[in-house]
């Protein structure tokens, strides 16, 4: 059983028009217009019909509240603010400490077998203390470079990546100026 | 006022000062600069900053470079790179608000931090909060600060004057006088030569002698500022601290020096033309209009010679700016004369936007020629500085400011990575290329 409502939506949507008082009688099945009337009045004061100034009816929030039920059934919600806290930017990716980040841009091949090419943007973090097995920043001889961090016998040394070279024994102190947290190459 | 007040940190206020700070920047980045006399503002043709080896030498700041050759041949002369020191500035603004939001951004290489009720929450003392920023400052980014802990600005930053480089000095307000009467009043922050040499006058030589003055002395013989330092002196925190950062202008400069200097009129003009410009836009960005200009040419004798322009009605408007100036450039150019620099100071600036018409209808003009340099300046927020500029600038862009050696402009500005341009960069100071 439809409510009145509904019916007088389901005319108008599909003639594109409101119904007359007599058209409304047929629809509803009153057989007096004075219980048209009635329910008339009381779709006005509910904001769902609305009356021009000669008194020809107009539809209110009916036309829209079908609207609105066909775009809540069209898809899913546009993406909520709450749902987007949990992702970050590439800035925060790339340099999630700002401060103690800086880049370089690589010279030569003594890492390709690190993946490391000529041209590539490192991403380095100057930090406290460095470990073996980090490719790291050194400074030699008033130079960067750019090598693996290793330790034998409590020895510190850099090695290349690319056996065209030789690893680096400090002559007497090695520098470590950062660590490498991301090599960034674009195309 | 009571020294022996029971407390020994009513306010913990902290002041910290980049040492040496271009050029420090500059040894940051670069490992082979280490130990060396490094020098920076080789396109001012002046000393801007020297490390501490340079200094060593005998340079100092403002001295002409010719100068710095001749004492010091070994100094290794480098062109301003303004963009990264801003960056490394940023940074150190950046560690410091780890600790508290309350820091004022005093220049770029200076900045001020209030510490006040901070022990608890971060369990440390304020001597060990210093020591833990100043260690993270120097750690990460790659040079040294010195630093002041007191009760107020005024002693801190005695304090971060009283040892650098590299510094960390508490003065609690118990201590306080100990420091005060080895340092003379010229040596206080706000005290000036001819303050200091009026107080001699009275038999004033150190700042504590100042300080010790009772309060209807200092208010009899001194102006309001100067009574604010001798509060401060005395640890009252009269000098609080600005968070909100620069608000607005009362009014801007623009200069530009070129070389080799000219004699030829149309490039001079396009020269102070381009200053126009670019105070004009900096005016817009800060939603200003000036009712009064005032512009220079500087001979290659150090001469200035210029006008002070009244402008119809106020203006952030190049144009209108320029009609004013043609009137009396021609006045002050001398066809024998070689110049060196042009520049411009809008003054008495004024938020834009309370707009006056005049009888015959030149601000309504202006008001449509308006949207042409918002325009402008949306172009150059998307494609860079200059995309667009007027045609009387023309001379002066297309050519870099100085010929020769001192055109030398900084390495960051032409090694760039893929994707980046001239006019645009990553946010990150670069240092440089790694083998």
């Amino acid at each position: 059983m439809q409510r009145p409502e509904e019916k007088i939506a389901s005319f108008y949507h599909k003639r594109h028009r409101m119904p007359s008082y007599s058209e409304l009688a047929t629809l509803l099945g009153y057989k007096s217009k004075g219980a048209v009337a009635y329910v008339v009045e009381r779709l006005i004061s509910e904001g769902v019909l609305q009356k021009d100034r000669t008194g020809r009816l107009l539809p209110g929030s009916l036309a829209e509240g079908v609207r609105m039920l066909g775009l809540v059934e069209a898809g899913f919600p546009s993406a909520a603010e709450e749902e987007l806290l949990d992702v970050m930017d590439f800035d925060e990716y790339l340099t999630p400490n700002k401060e103690s980040s800086y880049v370089l841009k690589v010279k030569g091949d003594s890492m390709i077998d690190a993946g490391i090419q000529e041209g590539d943007m490192v991403i380095v973090e100057r930090r406290q203390t460095y470990k073996p097995g980090q490719i790291v920043i050194a400074s030699v001889d008033g130079e960067y470079t750019i090598k693996y961090l290793r330790k034998e016998r409590e020895l510190y040394y850099l090695e290349p990546a690319n056996v065209k070279y030789k690893s680096i024994y400090p002559k007497d102190r090695l520098t470590i100026e950062a660590v490498v947290t991301a090599v960034v190459r674009k195309y | 006022m009571a020294w022996g007040s029971s407390s020994s940190f009513p306010r913990a206020i902290l002041h910290i000062d980049g040492d040496a700070f271009f050029a420090a920047c500059e040894v940051a980045k670069d490992p082979s600069l280490r130990g060396k006399p490094v020098i920076t503002g080789k396109e001012r043709g002046i000393v801007s900053a020297a490390t501490y080896e340079a200094k060593a030498c005998g340079i100092k700041r403002g001295m002409i470079l010719s100068e710095v050759k001749r004492i010091c041949p070994e100094a290794v002369i480098l062109p301003s790179d303004y963009e990264t020191y801003s960056l490394f500035s940023e940074r150190m603004y950046a560690v410091v608000r780890r600790y508290t939001p309350a820091v004022e951004e005093y220049s770029i290489d200076e900045c001020f931090a209030d510490l006040t009720g901070l022990r608890r929450s971060l369990h440390m003392s304020y001597p060990q909060i210093a020591k833990k920023i100043k260690q993270q400052l120097d750690h990460e980014l790659g040079m040294t600060f010195s630093i002041g802990v007191s009760v107020t600005k005024t002693l801190a930053k005695i304090g971060s004057k009283w040892k650098k480089p590299s510094g960390l000095t508490i003065i609690s307000l118990r201590d306080a006088p100990q420091y005060l009467k080895i340092i003379p009043t010229g040596a206080v922050w706000g005290i000036g030569p001819q303050t200091s040499a009026f107080l001699q006058k009275f038999g004033i030589t150190t700042a504590l002698d100042f300080a010790c003055r009772d309060k209807s002395w200092i208010q009899a013989h001194v102006s309001k500022p100067f009574y604010e330092t001798w509060q401060e002196l005395n640890g009252v925190m009269v000098n609080e601290l600005n968070l909100t950062g620069r608000e607005t202008y009362q009014s801007i400069s623009k200069t530009k020096t070129f070389t080799p200097p000219s004699t030829d009129s149309a490039f001079v003009y396009a020269q102070l033309s381009k200053n126009v410009e670019n105070a004009c836009i900096k005016a817009r960005r800060w939603k200003l209009s000036t009712p009064l200009v005032f512009f220079f040419l500087k001979t290659q004798d150090f001469h200035y010679h210029g006008y002070e322009v009244s402008l119809p009605f106020p203006t952030s408007n190049p144009l209108d700016i320029l009609r004013e100036i043609n009137i009396y450039f021609p006045r002050v150019f001398k066809k024998s004369a070689r110049y060196r620099a042009t520049g411009v100071t809008l003054i008495n600036l004024t938020e834009e936007g309370t707009l006056q018409l005049d009888l015959f209808g030149a601000v309504r003009e202006s008001e449509g020629v308006k949207q042409v340099f918002e325009s402008t300046d949306k172009l150059a927020e998307r494609y860079g500085k200059h995309v667009v500029f007027l045609g009387s600038s023309f001379e002066a862009m297309g050519n870099a400011a100085h010929l020769g050696e001192r055109g030398d402009v900084a390495a960051r500005a032409s090694n760039l990575f893929k994707g980046e341009t001239k006019r645009r960069r990553l946010a990150i100071p670069m240092l440089g290329s790694v083998q």
